[in-house]
């Protein structure tokens, strides 16, 4: 079983604050793994750091065990790597349909690489992506125009639609009525059969129980513990810390 | 009258072209520049001089006025990189000072304040186009092939990838897309389209001088965009209309005083722009934000 995606001591300081301190971190071919933590864990601090959004002060981010620390993220992305963000950032005045297009198509002036064949081929993988993510009657509205949970699919979409191997979900289910959350984790299992890498932040530790096969726990930039949910869930110091007993 | 006709329709053809120039910033690319001008003149110079100095084929003047303001709009581009919002706007606005300046003061290229005189008339291929309706028809087709461009352009993938970075520039990134690269060409295509406006409006008027590429036209200009509405093939030239036809029509009024005809333009452009952005922000041609 490979390691497509690896964090090696990873460091980030905001002024003095300590957002992210040597967090080793491997996600496994086809293993879903939660990265969950109280707020201001350093959760997302370390998707930023993973996706090349900000660079950090130390550590390696390997890719296939190739370094890509350093590299602009549009570069990391092309190298199959895609992210949701806490705050969605839609292409806002764009239509849903173009949302995803947009996600997935490589830049071109005019004629895009692959030709009549590639673009038809996209399409396809739009269509299918608004398909399964519930947005089809959507497709031409504008994605300000959306609802909540529309949105957050929309997000999905995206992703989707790209065919990265390796996703990275920032809260993706926060906020969503039990009926969407049920259609959420559907995709996510469905992603996961054909041989995506997930790696997802998430509160609700039900979501957490029923998608994730490891927890990675963060408190205060460090991580603290990595393993099976069972372990991470049942043990009484970090349940402590997350639910804030023990903060000061 | 046909000849004022005329004139008026050659005049909204190049703001037509300038307008459309600006929307392709701030409409697609949400670079808001209030440097424009700058690039419209540098195109004016560049087909000015090229008239003067070896040959006044309009088409040529086009394409070195396009040429000159693409290389310079790097001097956009770099603010544009780094910086975003009103940061952005206070940069553009400082490149806009430095270029009147320039272009007052650099005497050699552009004439200085008194700029540059006795432009010979337009030719086309040998051929002489310099009377009033064959420019106009010159124009218009310059103005076509350029809306033809930047229709395909907008529509396909540079387009999107450009209206994605307006939108949201770090998730245009986490999706591939080279930010830098797309804002500097779409830049470049913006600001090569101003200066082909530029060099039709040298043969236009004859003369050049710095009067007409100072912040005021950049504002004028910005204003045609956003009161037709940003991201529409259609709007620009919308604001362009009514932003010139607006002048026009008021002298025909008989109860404005001719002194008065000022004063009355810019409360009414001030008022129009006000009541649109409250109630219509997504300019006329828009529909809904
Ligand atoms: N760009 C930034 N500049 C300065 N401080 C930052 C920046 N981004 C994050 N921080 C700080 O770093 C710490 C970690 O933030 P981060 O967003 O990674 O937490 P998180 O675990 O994602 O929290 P949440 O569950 O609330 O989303 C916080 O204290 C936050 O205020
Ligand atoms: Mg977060």
């Amino acid at each position: 079983m490979g390691v497509p995606f690896s964090i090696r001591g990873l460091d980030k300081k905001f002024g003095g604050l300590a957002a992210v301190q040597n967090v080793d971190l491997d996600l496994q071919e086809g293993v879903t793994t939660a990265l969950v933590g109280p707020n201001g864990a350093g959760k997302t601090t370390l998707f930023n750091l993973a996706t090349g959004h900000i660079i950090p002060d130390g550590g390696e981010v390997l890719l296939d065990g190739k370094s890509v620390l350093g590299q602009p993220p549009h570069h990391i992305a092309r190298l199959g790597v895609a992210r949701s963000f806490q705050d969605l950032r839609l292409f806002g005045r764009m239509s849903v349909r173009d949302n995803v297009r947009a996600a997935i198509e490589p830049t071109a002036w005019l004629w895009q690489p692959g030709g009549g064949v590639a673009a038809r081929k996209r399409e396809a993988a739009v269509d299918a992506a608004l398909d399964r993510c519930g947005l089809t009657q959507q497709a031409d509205a504008r994605a300000v125009d959306l609802a909540y949970a529309e949105r957050k699919f929309l997000s999905v979409a995206r992703i989707l639609a790209t065919g990265a191997r390796i996703w990275l979900l920032d809260e993706p289910a926060s906020g969503l009525d039990p009926h969407s959350r049920a259609r959420f984790v559907q995709l996510v299992r469905d992603a996961v059969a054909e041989g995506v890498t997930i790696c997802l932040i998430e509160h609700n530790l039900d979501i957490v129980t029923e998608l994730a096969d490891r927890i990675a726990f963060l408190d205060r930039g460090a991580k603290l513990a990595e393993g099976a949910p069972q372990e991470i869930l049942r043990d009484p110091k970090l349940i402590g810390i997350y639910f804030g007993e023990q903060r000061t | 009258m046909t000849a004022y006709l005329i004139n008026l329709a050659t005049l909204a053809t190049i703001f037509g072209i300038l307008a459309a120039s600006l929307n392709v910033l701030i409409g697609y690319a949400g670079i808001f520049s209030i440097a424009h001008a700058v690039f419209f003149g540098l195109g004016a110079y560049a087909g000015a001089q090229l008239a003067l100095q070896f040959i006044p084929d309009v088409l040529l003047a086009c394409l070195a006025g396009g040429a000159i303001s693409a290389a310079l709009s790097l001097c956009l581009a770099l603010p544009a990189l780094r910086v975003r919002g009103e940061y952005f706007v206070a940069a553009s606005l400082g490149l806009q000072m430095m270029a009147v300046t320039v272009f007052s003061e650099a005497h050699s290229l552009t004439g200085g304040h008194g700029g540059l005189v006795g432009i010979p008339p337009a030719t086309l291929f040998g051929a002489d186009v310099s009377a009033p309706a064959p420019f106009l028809g010159f124009a218009l087709a310059v103005l076509a092939v350029l809306l033809l461009a930047v229709r395909l352009l907008m529509r396909g993938s540079f387009g999107r990838a450009l209206m994605a970075i307006r939108d949201s520039e770090s998730a245009a990134e986490a999706f591939g897309k080279d930010v830098r690269a797309l804002k500097t060409l779409a830049v470049a295509l913006g600001c090569a389209m101003a200066g082909v406006a530029g060099a039709l409006f040298a043969f236009y008027m004859a003369f050049v001088n710095v009067e007409s590429f100072t912040l005021e036209q950049s504002i004028l200009v910005m204003a045609m965009v956003i009161i037709g509405g940003t991201a529409t093939l259609a709007g620009p030239l919308l604001g362009v209309l009514l932003l010139l036809l607006l002048p026009a029509g008021l002298s025909f009024l008989p109860f404005i005083p001719p002194t008065q005809i000022g004063a009355v333009q810019q409360l009414i452009y001030g008022l129009a722009m006000t009541l649109l952005m409250i109630f219509r922000p997504a300019g006329i041609a828009g529909g809904r934000r």
